[in-house]
């Protein structure tokens, strides 16, 4: 099986772009990609493109990848549409690697993107939890806040979680954030202010919930091979995990856990042949509040019950045991769906290069990236070293 | 358009939507909502029985949407301010999500106890939609 290399990987600005595409904003990143690769890669290069969308807006849904990648001068190359929600990139990142471990390409490239800010007035709420169970638990009027509003209401019943410990994740996120030139908010948030925002779907209010953006990001992977004529500073996949539960809250058996977190990160760990404590850093899925608290939790950092205390001890803060989220996460640097998951890839690249400019934090020699999808029906988890096998 | 629930996916559980139905499984005995599928216990196929529960049960979650509801739930959402929305765990075990009716969301919480009813839920493509409520005991 061949070793899988990040060779390069960047994102677009996201946030509001009327005057881009979603063509536009993908092609900005796979430029942006291409030139973060060290030495000499062209984009004809590429074996195998994958791209991650949900398409929110009903733009191109058939050959969603290859409108995409024709107009980033890839006409010809293998592409292929990946779908798994707000995990389509991180779905997308996982078929990369194992075209590359199974020695079909030497180079794949792992695509996202999408465009959320462009549509009409009341169009954009039928795109509202698309991702959510359709037939009945929309029909209940849960939105997509409202599933996850109910398992932090499960979580603080039963574990004492309170509404500060909430509103901290607000509070690093957006700090981080306000360093990050590419994230959509950049504005720091005191505890204050994320206590007291607008309530969306209660417990949850306006501070709990990332925005909606468009963008793109682009994940160069490369084998050994041709990894190592491109770079002296190489950053390895060790491990991948992916899985799936069910896509209705109602039908899982904990409120207060994502099964497929917890067994996509089994599956990565084993794979890397490492544990929850060799991991330096991660970038994690806070679509809201408690889903930070909650991956804390699945992913094994903390115990089940405990992600409260553990993000008010100041263990995921910059200077913290294992900081999260230091490129400002879903909360700050924005959700584009399909670019989500490899705008994580990106910022563990450049962390682990020590490329993350005013936000890169020291030591860290492992990280980790945890893309879920809807409120938890898909997700991935990978995990990536500097140096060489 | 995006994901709304179509007249014909309407019909085609109608009978799940004017009576709360859950599927008891042959193989592990338990109960899984919607009665189709695999059993959610189990994993079995073609095991599900379809039965009509009690209706009685507890709250295990809940929110009260203040807003950002799709466009299907506007004009209740403007009516009555805030909806209220449980996972309810009824007393044969399953857990069924619905809307809290009858009462003010916010006198109700974690543990209390409910009953499903049968209530009007919007009005779409000319269809007016039926559902199961929750109503506080
Ligand atoms: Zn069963």
């Amino acid at each position: 099986m061949q070793d899988v290399y990040v060779v390069g990987a960047a994102q677009s600005d996201f946030g509001a772009f009327p005057e881009e595409s979603y063509r536009s904003l993908f092609a900005t990143a796979l430029e942006h990609a291409l030139d973060s690769v060290d030495g000499q890669l062209d984009r004809t290069d590429i074996d195998e493109a994958f791209l991650g969308t949900l398409g929110v807006g009903g733009r191109q849904l058939g050959l969603s990848a290859p409108s995409v990648t024709e107009y980033a001068g890839l006409d010809g190359t293998s592409a292929t549409h990946i779908e798994n929600a707000c995990a389509a990139g991180g779905s997308a990142l996982r078929q990369a690697v194992q075209s590359i471990r199974a020695g079909m390409a030497d180079v794949a490239l792992a695509g996202g993107v999408e465009i959320m800010t462009d549509m009409s007035g009341d169009r954009t709420r039928y795109w509202l939890g698309v991702s959510g169970e359709t037939e009945w638990e929309r029909m209940a009027g849960t939105t997509f806040a409202g599933v996850y509003a109910q398992m932090a209401d499960a979580h603080m019943g039963e574990y004492g979680t309170t509404r500060e410990q909430l509103s901290t994740v607000a509070v690093k996120n957006h700090r981080n954030g306000a360093k990050n030139p590419h994230a959509h908010l950049r504005f720091e948030c005191s505890l204050e202010d994320a206590v007291n925002g607008t309530v969306v779907a209660d417990p949850l209010n306006l501070y709990d919930c990332c925005p909606t953006s468009d963008g793109a990001g682009a994940a160069i992977l490369a084998s050994r091979e041709v990894a190592k004529e491109l770079t002296d500073d190489p950053v390895r996949i060790t491990g991948s995990g992916h899985a799936s539960s069910r896509v209705g809250l109602f039908q899982r058996p904990s409120l207060t856990s994502i099964p497929a977190s917890q067994g996509a990160a089994k599956e990565a760990y084993d794979d890397a042949g490492i544990s929850a404590e060799d991991v330096d850093f991660a970038e994690v899925h806070d679509c809201f509040s408690i889903a930070e608290l909650l991956a804390y939790e699945d992913l094994g950092f903390c115990a089940p019950g405990e992600a409260g205390t553990y993000i008010e001890s100041g263990a995921t803060e910059p200077d913290g045991e294992r900081p999260v989220n230091l490129s400002g996460g879903l909360k700050s640097k924005g959700h584009p769906i399909g670019a989500t998951g490899i705008g994580q890839a990106v910022e563990v690249f450049k962390q682990l290069r020590g490329e993350a400019g005013d936000r890169q934090a020291d030591g860290l020699e492992r990280g980790l990236t945890h893309n879920v999808g809807g409120s938890g029906g898909a997700v991935a988890v990978h995990v990536y070293e500097g140096g060489w096998a | 358009m995006g994901a709304y629930l179509s007249v014909p996916a309407w019909w085609r559980n109608l009978d799940g939507r004017y009576r709360l139905v859950v599927g008891e499984c042959q193989e592990c005995g338990g109960y899984t909502f919607p009665a189709e599928g695999a059993c959610v216990e189990c994993n079995a196929i073609d095991a599900l029985t379809p039965t009509e529960p009690e209706g009685t049960g507890t709250v295990v979650a809940q929110t009260i949407i203040e807003s950002g509801a799709p466009p299907e739930f506007t004009t209740l959402l403007d009516a009555e301010g805030a909806i209220g929305v449980v996972l309810v765990e009824l007393d044969e075990g399953v857990r069924v999500p619905g809307m809290l009716t009858d009462c003010d969301p916010h006198d109700i919480g974690r543990g209390d106890r409910v009953t499903a009813v049968v209530r009007r839920i919007y009005e779409q493509e000319g269809i007016t939609r039926y559902g199961t409520k929750f109503r506080p005991d």
